[in-house]
Protein backbone atom coordinates (compact mmCIF):
# COMPACT_ATOMS: atom_id res chain seq x y z
CA UNK A 1 0.00 0.00 0.00
CA UNK A 2 1.48 3.53 -0.79
CA UNK A 3 0.84 6.01 1.19
CA UNK A 4 1.68 9.88 0.43
CA UNK A 5 0.78 13.24 1.07
CA UNK A 6 1.18 16.82 1.79
CA UNK A 7 0.22 19.00 5.12
CA UNK A 8 0.88 22.54 5.45
CA UNK A 9 1.39 24.60 8.87
CA UNK A 10 1.73 28.10 9.63
CA UNK A 11 4.35 27.71 11.88
CA UNK A 12 8.56 27.77 11.60
CA UNK A 13 10.21 25.00 10.25
CA UNK A 14 12.21 24.41 13.61
CA UNK A 15 8.93 23.67 15.63
CA UNK A 16 7.12 21.62 13.17
CA UNK A 17 10.12 18.82 13.27
CA UNK A 18 10.51 19.61 16.96
CA UNK A 19 6.79 17.94 16.94
CA UNK A 20 7.44 15.28 14.44
CA UNK A 21 9.81 14.12 15.90
CA UNK A 22 9.85 14.34 20.15
CA UNK A 23 7.91 11.26 21.59
CA UNK A 24 6.06 13.55 23.84
CA UNK A 25 4.37 15.06 21.08
CA UNK A 26 3.95 11.60 18.56
CA UNK A 27 2.69 10.02 21.86
CA UNK A 28 -0.83 12.64 21.43
CA UNK A 29 -0.73 12.63 17.69
CA UNK A 30 -0.44 9.25 16.78
CA UNK A 31 -4.18 7.69 16.45
CA UNK A 32 -4.49 5.04 19.95
CA UNK A 33 -1.10 5.67 20.91
CA UNK A 34 -1.09 4.36 24.71
CA UNK A 35 2.59 4.81 25.31
CA UNK A 36 5.73 5.31 23.36
CA UNK A 37 8.49 4.25 25.21
CA UNK A 38 12.36 5.25 24.56
CA UNK A 39 14.52 2.20 24.20
CA UNK A 40 17.47 3.76 22.50
CA UNK A 41 17.37 7.91 20.78
CA UNK A 42 15.15 7.67 17.80
CA UNK A 43 13.92 4.38 18.69
CA UNK A 44 10.38 3.53 20.53
CA UNK A 45 8.66 0.95 21.98
CA UNK A 46 4.70 1.40 21.49
CA UNK A 47 1.47 0.52 22.32
CA UNK A 48 -1.08 1.51 19.63
CA UNK A 49 -4.70 0.77 19.97
CA UNK A 50 -6.48 1.18 16.91
CA UNK A 51 -9.30 0.45 15.06
CA UNK A 52 -12.64 1.69 13.92
CA UNK A 53 -16.21 0.95 15.13
CA UNK A 54 -16.37 -2.09 16.63
CA UNK A 55 -13.08 -3.24 15.11
CA UNK A 56 -10.53 -2.81 17.57
CA UNK A 57 -7.11 -3.97 18.22
CA UNK A 58 -4.17 -4.01 20.36
CA UNK A 59 -0.60 -3.54 18.67
CA UNK A 60 3.06 -3.59 20.06
CA UNK A 61 5.62 -2.82 18.40
CA UNK A 62 8.20 -0.27 17.64
CA UNK A 63 8.35 3.16 15.99
CA UNK A 64 11.89 4.84 14.75
CA UNK A 65 13.00 8.02 13.91
CA UNK A 66 15.85 7.18 11.53
CA UNK A 67 18.40 8.99 9.33
CA UNK A 68 17.65 12.57 11.23
CA UNK A 69 18.78 15.43 9.08
CA UNK A 70 17.33 18.19 11.34
CA UNK A 71 15.58 20.12 10.41
CA UNK A 72 14.45 18.95 6.49
CA UNK A 73 13.75 15.16 6.80
CA UNK A 74 13.63 11.64 7.91
CA UNK A 75 12.69 8.47 7.72
CA UNK A 76 9.82 6.73 10.08
CA UNK A 77 9.91 3.36 10.70
CA UNK A 78 6.70 1.78 12.16
CA UNK A 79 6.32 -2.18 13.22
CA UNK A 80 3.60 -3.83 15.05
CA UNK A 81 1.85 -7.22 15.50
CA UNK A 82 -1.33 -8.01 17.46
CA UNK A 83 -4.13 -10.26 17.19
CA UNK A 84 -6.10 -9.04 14.33
CA UNK A 85 -2.78 -8.88 12.10
CA UNK A 86 0.55 -6.96 11.61
CA UNK A 87 1.46 -3.72 10.32
CA UNK A 88 4.94 -2.78 8.98
CA UNK A 89 5.54 0.92 7.53
CA UNK A 90 8.29 3.27 6.15
CA UNK A 91 7.24 6.73 5.20
CA UNK A 92 10.04 9.48 3.88
CA UNK A 93 9.03 12.45 5.68
CA UNK A 94 10.58 15.88 4.27
CA UNK A 95 10.02 19.36 5.27
CA UNK A 96 10.47 22.80 3.60
CA UNK A 97 9.22 26.08 4.23
CA UNK A 98 7.36 28.20 2.04
CA UNK A 99 5.27 31.41 1.93
CA UNK A 100 5.66 31.61 5.69
CA UNK A 101 4.36 28.17 6.16
CA UNK A 102 6.00 24.79 6.47
CA UNK A 103 5.13 21.99 3.97
CA UNK A 104 5.20 18.71 5.24
CA UNK A 105 5.30 16.00 2.57
CA UNK A 106 5.64 12.04 3.48
CA UNK A 107 6.03 9.31 1.07
CA UNK A 108 5.64 5.70 2.39
CA UNK A 109 4.97 1.98 1.81
CA UNK A 110 2.72 0.14 4.19
CA UNK A 111 2.03 -3.66 4.74
CA UNK A 112 -0.81 -4.97 6.54
CA UNK A 113 -1.33 -8.41 7.12
CA UNK A 114 -3.17 -11.05 8.87
CA UNK A 115 -6.67 -11.52 9.53
CA UNK A 116 -7.34 -7.76 9.17
CA UNK A 117 -5.51 -7.71 5.73
CA UNK A 118 -7.51 -10.27 4.53
CA UNK A 119 -10.71 -9.78 6.10
CA UNK A 120 -10.67 -6.12 6.05
CA UNK A 121 -8.39 -5.74 2.80
CA UNK A 122 -11.71 -3.41 0.97
CA UNK A 123 -11.69 -1.09 3.46
CA UNK A 124 -7.80 -0.83 5.16
CA UNK A 125 -6.68 1.85 2.18
CA UNK A 126 -9.21 4.09 3.26
CA UNK A 127 -8.45 3.88 6.77
CA UNK A 128 -5.05 4.03 6.88
CA UNK A 129 -5.53 7.04 4.72
CA UNK A 130 -7.85 8.25 7.59
CA UNK A 131 -5.72 7.48 10.06
CA UNK A 132 -2.98 9.40 8.46
CA UNK A 133 -4.97 12.65 8.57
CA UNK A 134 -6.46 12.13 12.18
CA UNK A 135 -2.42 11.85 13.07
CA UNK A 136 -1.55 15.20 10.83
CA UNK A 137 -4.81 17.03 12.18
CA UNK A 138 -3.27 16.37 15.89
CA UNK A 139 0.25 17.12 14.99
CA UNK A 140 -1.32 20.80 14.17
CA UNK A 141 -3.22 20.61 17.85
CA UNK A 142 0.66 19.80 19.19
CA UNK A 143 2.29 22.82 17.42
CA UNK A 144 -0.88 25.28 18.78
CA UNK A 145 0.04 24.00 22.63
CA UNK A 146 3.63 25.04 21.94
CA UNK B 1 -12.59 -19.59 14.30
CA UNK B 2 -14.89 -18.99 17.25
CA UNK B 3 -16.08 -15.56 19.00
CA UNK B 4 -14.45 -14.33 22.46
CA UNK B 5 -16.44 -14.83 25.36
CA UNK B 6 -19.43 -12.40 25.62
CA UNK B 7 -22.77 -12.23 28.02
CA UNK B 8 -26.10 -12.87 25.98
CA UNK B 9 -29.98 -11.00 26.18
CA UNK B 10 -32.46 -12.12 24.95
CA UNK B 11 -34.94 -9.03 25.70
CA UNK B 12 -38.68 -9.46 24.86
CA UNK B 13 -39.52 -5.90 24.41
CA UNK B 14 -37.67 -2.38 23.07
CA UNK B 15 -37.95 -0.97 26.62
CA UNK B 16 -35.65 -4.48 27.90
CA UNK B 17 -33.25 -2.79 25.29
CA UNK B 18 -32.91 0.03 26.52
CA UNK B 19 -32.70 -1.09 30.25
CA UNK B 20 -29.80 -2.93 29.07
CA UNK B 21 -27.99 -0.09 26.70
CA UNK B 22 -28.32 2.36 29.42
CA UNK B 23 -26.34 0.02 31.64
CA UNK B 24 -24.00 -2.03 29.54
CA UNK B 25 -23.92 0.02 26.00
CA UNK B 26 -20.61 0.44 26.05
CA UNK B 27 -19.70 -3.03 26.15
CA UNK B 28 -22.56 -3.92 23.84
CA UNK B 29 -23.53 -4.85 20.41
CA UNK B 30 -27.02 -5.31 19.23
CA UNK B 31 -27.59 -8.82 17.32
CA UNK B 32 -30.24 -8.16 14.63
CA UNK B 33 -30.11 -10.53 11.63
CA UNK B 34 -26.14 -10.83 12.26
CA UNK B 35 -24.67 -11.21 8.50
CA UNK B 36 -22.59 -8.38 9.38
CA UNK B 37 -21.88 -8.71 12.81
CA UNK B 38 -21.41 -12.49 13.27
CA UNK B 39 -18.74 -12.88 10.86
CA UNK B 40 -16.62 -9.66 12.59
CA UNK B 41 -16.88 -11.33 15.99
CA UNK B 42 -16.43 -15.34 14.68
CA UNK B 43 -13.31 -13.48 13.44
CA UNK B 44 -12.64 -11.95 16.75
CA UNK B 45 -12.33 -8.60 14.95
CA UNK B 46 -14.96 -7.38 17.44
CA UNK B 47 -14.81 -8.14 20.74
CA UNK B 48 -18.05 -6.99 22.27
CA UNK B 49 -18.79 -8.06 26.00
CA UNK B 50 -22.20 -8.13 25.55
CA UNK B 51 -24.90 -9.51 23.30
CA UNK B 52 -28.31 -8.09 23.00
CA UNK B 53 -30.24 -10.09 20.37
CA UNK B 54 -33.23 -7.97 19.27
CA UNK B 55 -35.11 -11.02 17.24
CA UNK B 56 -37.57 -10.98 19.53
CA UNK B 57 -38.79 -7.45 18.86
CA UNK B 58 -41.67 -8.18 16.27
CA UNK B 59 -43.31 -4.86 16.61
CA UNK B 60 -40.04 -3.26 15.00
CA UNK B 61 -40.85 -5.43 12.15
CA UNK B 62 -42.83 -3.54 9.68
CA UNK B 63 -43.29 -2.10 5.90
CA UNK B 64 -46.31 0.75 6.00
CA UNK B 65 -47.18 3.46 4.20
CA UNK B 66 -48.00 7.06 6.30
CA UNK B 67 -48.28 10.65 5.40
CA UNK B 68 -46.47 10.31 2.13
CA UNK B 69 -43.53 8.41 3.25
CA UNK B 70 -42.61 4.47 3.69
CA UNK B 71 -41.92 3.33 7.24
CA UNK B 72 -40.16 0.32 7.24
CA UNK B 73 -39.40 -0.91 11.18
CA UNK B 74 -35.51 -1.21 11.71
CA UNK B 75 -35.69 -5.25 12.30
CA UNK B 76 -37.49 -5.74 8.54
CA UNK B 77 -35.95 -8.08 7.09
CA UNK B 78 -33.92 -7.39 3.64
CA UNK B 79 -36.01 -10.36 1.78
CA UNK B 80 -39.31 -8.70 3.10
CA UNK B 81 -38.54 -5.43 1.26
CA UNK B 82 -37.39 -7.09 -1.92
CA UNK B 83 -41.18 -9.35 -1.87
CA UNK B 84 -42.88 -5.93 -1.02
CA UNK B 85 -45.74 -4.85 -3.47
CA UNK B 86 -45.73 -1.66 -1.77
CA UNK B 87 -42.69 -1.18 -2.13
CA UNK B 88 -42.33 -1.76 -5.69
CA UNK B 89 -44.63 0.36 -6.62
CA UNK B 90 -43.90 3.17 -4.33
CA UNK B 91 -40.26 3.24 -4.66
CA UNK B 92 -38.92 0.68 -6.90
CA UNK B 93 -35.27 1.70 -6.65
CA UNK B 94 -35.28 -0.09 -2.98
CA UNK B 95 -36.95 -2.53 -4.55
CA UNK B 96 -34.27 -3.38 -7.62
CA UNK B 97 -31.38 -2.35 -4.87
CA UNK B 98 -31.76 -5.10 -2.23
CA UNK B 99 -31.58 -7.61 -4.91
CA UNK B 100 -27.84 -6.70 -5.04
CA UNK B 101 -27.52 -7.62 -1.29
CA UNK B 102 -25.13 -10.83 -1.33
CA UNK B 103 -27.11 -13.68 -1.52
CA UNK B 104 -30.41 -14.53 -0.65
CA UNK B 105 -29.78 -16.84 2.62
CA UNK B 106 -28.57 -13.62 3.55
CA UNK B 107 -31.08 -11.80 2.90
CA UNK B 108 -33.24 -13.66 5.14
CA UNK B 109 -31.84 -12.92 8.39
CA UNK B 110 -30.61 -9.45 6.99
CA UNK B 111 -31.72 -6.62 8.41
CA UNK B 112 -32.82 -2.59 7.29
CA UNK B 113 -31.43 -1.22 10.44
CA UNK B 114 -28.26 -3.82 10.89
CA UNK B 115 -26.94 -3.09 7.65
CA UNK B 116 -27.41 1.12 8.05
CA UNK B 117 -26.10 0.89 11.36
CA UNK B 118 -22.36 -0.92 10.18
CA UNK B 119 -22.53 1.51 7.61
CA UNK B 120 -20.23 -0.87 5.26
CA UNK B 121 -19.63 1.80 2.24
CA UNK B 122 -20.19 -0.36 -0.21
CA UNK B 123 -23.73 -1.58 1.23
CA UNK B 124 -26.83 -1.10 -1.36
CA UNK B 125 -28.94 0.07 2.11
CA UNK B 126 -26.84 3.02 2.89
CA UNK B 127 -26.47 3.97 -0.84
CA UNK B 128 -30.38 3.93 -0.70
CA UNK B 129 -30.69 6.23 2.35
CA UNK B 130 -28.81 8.80 0.74
CA UNK B 131 -30.11 8.28 -2.42
CA UNK B 132 -33.70 8.48 -1.48
CA UNK B 133 -33.45 11.12 1.49
CA UNK B 134 -34.29 9.11 4.16
CA UNK B 135 -34.56 9.64 7.78
CA UNK B 136 -33.29 7.52 10.42
CA UNK B 137 -35.25 6.93 14.02
CA UNK B 138 -32.89 6.46 17.08
CA UNK B 139 -33.89 6.06 20.51
CA UNK B 140 -33.25 5.15 24.03
CA UNK B 141 -34.75 5.27 27.12
CA UNK B 142 -34.78 9.11 27.52
CA UNK B 143 -35.19 10.48 24.08
CA UNK B 144 -36.46 9.87 20.27
CA UNK B 145 -34.26 11.74 17.88
CA UNK B 146 -34.54 11.59 13.75
CA UNK B 147 -31.11 11.76 11.94
CA UNK B 148 -31.30 12.60 8.03
CA UNK B 149 -29.05 10.00 6.64
CA UNK B 150 -27.19 13.14 5.03
CA UNK B 151 -25.77 13.52 8.81
CA UNK B 152 -26.38 9.73 10.20
CA UNK B 153 -23.13 8.15 8.35
CA UNK B 154 -19.34 9.91 9.45
CA UNK B 155 -17.50 7.23 7.98
CA UNK B 156 -16.26 3.88 7.36
CA UNK B 157 -18.43 1.51 9.51
CA UNK B 158 -19.09 4.59 11.75
CA UNK B 159 -22.66 6.58 12.41
CA UNK B 160 -23.95 9.10 14.98
CA UNK B 161 -25.55 5.98 16.99
CA UNK B 162 -24.16 6.06 20.74
CA UNK B 163 -23.68 3.33 22.54
CA UNK B 164 -27.25 3.45 24.46
CA UNK B 165 -28.94 4.01 21.54
CA UNK B 166 -31.41 1.23 18.97
CA UNK B 167 -32.07 2.62 15.80
CA UNK B 168 -36.15 1.80 15.67
CA UNK B 169 -37.69 3.02 12.07
CA UNK B 170 -36.22 4.62 8.91
CA UNK B 171 -38.63 6.51 7.16
CA UNK B 172 -38.40 7.90 2.88
CA UNK B 173 -40.70 10.19 1.14
CA UNK B 174 -42.34 8.46 -1.58
CA UNK B 175 -40.93 9.91 -4.43
CA UNK B 176 -43.38 12.00 -6.98
CA UNK B 177 -44.64 10.40 -10.20
CA UNK B 178 -42.92 11.78 -12.55
CA UNK B 179 -39.87 9.96 -10.95
CA UNK B 180 -37.65 8.00 -13.30
CA UNK B 181 -34.77 5.65 -11.58
CA UNK B 182 -31.79 3.86 -12.69
CA UNK B 183 -29.94 1.95 -9.98
CA UNK B 184 -26.43 -0.06 -11.52
CA UNK B 185 -24.06 -2.20 -9.37
CA UNK B 186 -20.56 -3.55 -10.43
CA UNK B 187 -19.14 -6.52 -8.87
CA UNK B 188 -17.20 -9.01 -10.82
CA UNK B 189 -19.53 -11.94 -9.18
CA UNK B 190 -23.12 -11.71 -8.31
CA UNK B 191 -23.44 -10.95 -4.90
CA UNK B 192 -19.73 -9.56 -4.50
CA UNK B 193 -19.25 -6.04 -2.77
CA UNK B 194 -20.22 -3.37 -4.88
CA UNK B 195 -16.86 -2.14 -7.10
CA UNK B 196 -18.63 0.74 -8.04
CA UNK B 197 -22.54 1.57 -7.24
CA UNK B 198 -24.85 4.30 -8.74
CA UNK B 199 -28.26 5.75 -7.65
CA UNK B 200 -29.99 7.99 -10.05
CA UNK B 201 -33.34 9.11 -9.43
CA UNK B 202 -34.62 12.05 -11.55
CA UNK B 203 -37.94 13.88 -12.00
CA UNK B 204 -38.55 14.49 -15.77
CA UNK B 205 -41.48 16.48 -16.58
CA UNK B 206 -43.77 15.99 -20.15
CA UNK B 207 -41.26 18.17 -21.87
CA UNK B 208 -38.76 15.63 -21.03
CA UNK B 209 -37.13 18.51 -18.38
CA UNK B 210 -35.21 17.79 -15.90
CA UNK B 211 -36.58 18.93 -12.02
CA UNK B 212 -35.42 17.21 -10.06
CA UNK B 213 -31.95 15.08 -9.67
CA UNK B 214 -30.24 12.36 -6.99
CA UNK B 215 -27.32 11.19 -8.08
CA UNK B 216 -26.01 8.97 -5.14
CA UNK B 217 -22.42 6.52 -5.83
CA UNK B 218 -21.51 3.52 -3.10
CA UNK B 219 -17.99 2.42 -2.94
CA UNK B 220 -16.09 5.04 -3.66
CA UNK B 221 -15.67 7.28 -0.54
CA UNK B 222 -16.21 6.51 2.95
CA UNK B 223 -19.83 6.55 3.29
CA UNK B 224 -22.17 6.97 0.34
CA UNK B 225 -21.35 9.96 -2.09
CA UNK B 226 -24.33 12.69 -3.25
CA UNK B 227 -22.44 14.59 -6.03
CA UNK B 228 -24.58 17.86 -6.26
CA UNK B 229 -21.92 19.16 -8.55
CA UNK B 230 -23.11 16.47 -11.41
CA UNK B 231 -27.29 17.40 -10.08
CA UNK B 232 -26.79 21.09 -10.78
CA UNK B 233 -25.83 20.18 -14.09
CA UNK B 234 -29.28 18.47 -14.73
CA UNK B 235 -31.56 20.48 -13.40
CA UNK B 236 -33.63 22.46 -15.99
CA UNK B 237 -32.15 21.04 -18.84
CA UNK B 238 -33.20 18.42 -21.46
CA UNK B 239 -31.70 14.78 -21.14
CA UNK B 240 -29.50 13.86 -23.65
CA UNK B 241 -26.16 11.89 -24.86
CA UNK B 242 -24.27 14.93 -24.26
CA UNK B 243 -24.94 16.05 -21.68
CA UNK B 244 -25.10 12.28 -19.72
CA UNK B 245 -21.31 12.45 -21.03
CA UNK B 246 -20.99 15.64 -18.80
CA UNK B 247 -22.64 14.48 -15.97
CA UNK B 248 -20.51 11.18 -15.94
CA UNK B 249 -17.12 13.11 -16.03
CA UNK B 250 -18.32 15.55 -13.11
CA UNK B 251 -19.36 12.27 -11.35
CA UNK B 252 -16.31 10.44 -11.64
CA UNK B 253 -14.33 13.65 -10.84
CA UNK B 254 -15.91 13.87 -7.59
CA UNK B 255 -15.25 10.73 -6.36
CA UNK B 256 -12.03 10.22 -4.60
CA UNK B 257 -11.77 6.31 -4.18
CA UNK B 258 -9.43 3.99 -2.37
CA UNK B 259 -7.89 1.51 -4.19
CA UNK B 260 -7.91 -2.50 -3.08
CA UNK B 261 -7.29 -5.88 -4.28
CA UNK B 262 -10.25 -5.68 -6.83
CA UNK B 263 -9.70 -2.30 -8.03
CA UNK B 264 -7.15 0.58 -8.42
CA UNK B 265 -8.35 3.82 -7.63
CA UNK B 266 -8.01 4.82 -11.63
CA UNK B 267 -10.46 1.84 -12.04
CA UNK B 268 -12.96 2.47 -9.69
CA UNK B 269 -13.08 6.41 -11.00
CA UNK B 270 -13.79 4.92 -14.59
CA UNK B 271 -16.14 2.56 -13.49
CA UNK B 272 -17.87 5.55 -11.33
CA UNK B 273 -17.60 7.37 -14.60
CA UNK B 274 -19.12 4.26 -17.14
CA UNK B 275 -22.09 3.41 -14.47
CA UNK B 276 -23.24 6.72 -14.05
CA UNK B 277 -23.44 7.11 -17.79
CA UNK B 278 -24.99 4.03 -17.93
CA UNK B 279 -27.74 4.68 -15.28
CA UNK B 280 -28.29 8.22 -16.67
CA UNK B 281 -29.07 6.30 -20.62
CA UNK B 282 -31.70 4.22 -19.00
CA UNK B 283 -33.26 6.79 -17.23
CA UNK B 284 -33.37 8.59 -20.79
CA UNK B 285 -34.45 5.10 -22.33
CA UNK B 286 -37.65 4.71 -19.53
CA UNK B 287 -38.61 8.09 -20.12
CA UNK B 288 -38.85 8.01 -23.60
CA UNK B 289 -40.48 4.55 -23.43
CA UNK B 290 -42.79 6.28 -21.38
CA UNK B 291 -43.68 9.14 -22.97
Amino acid sequence: MKLEGTYRFNTAQEKVWEVLTNPKHLEKAIPGCEKLEEIEPGKYDATLKIGIAAIKGTYKGMAEVADPQPPDKYRLVVEGGGSPGFVKGEALIELSYQDQRTIVSYQGEGQVGGLIAGVGQRLISGIAKMMLGQFFKQIGKELKSL
Amino acid sequence: MKPCAFEYFDPQSVEEVFKLLDKLGDDAKILAGGQSLLPMINFRLARPEVLIDINKLDELDYIKEENGYICIGALTRERAIEDSELIKSKIPILSEAVKYIAFLPIRNKGTLGGSIAHADPSAELCLMMIALEAQIKIESSQDARWVDAEDFFLTYLTTVIEPHELITEIRMPIPAAETIHSFQSFSRRHGDFAIVSVAVVLEINDDGICEGAKIALGSVNPTPLRVAEAEDMLIGKKLDAKLIEAVANETAEASDPDPDLHSSADYKREMARNFTKKGLMQVLKRFEENA
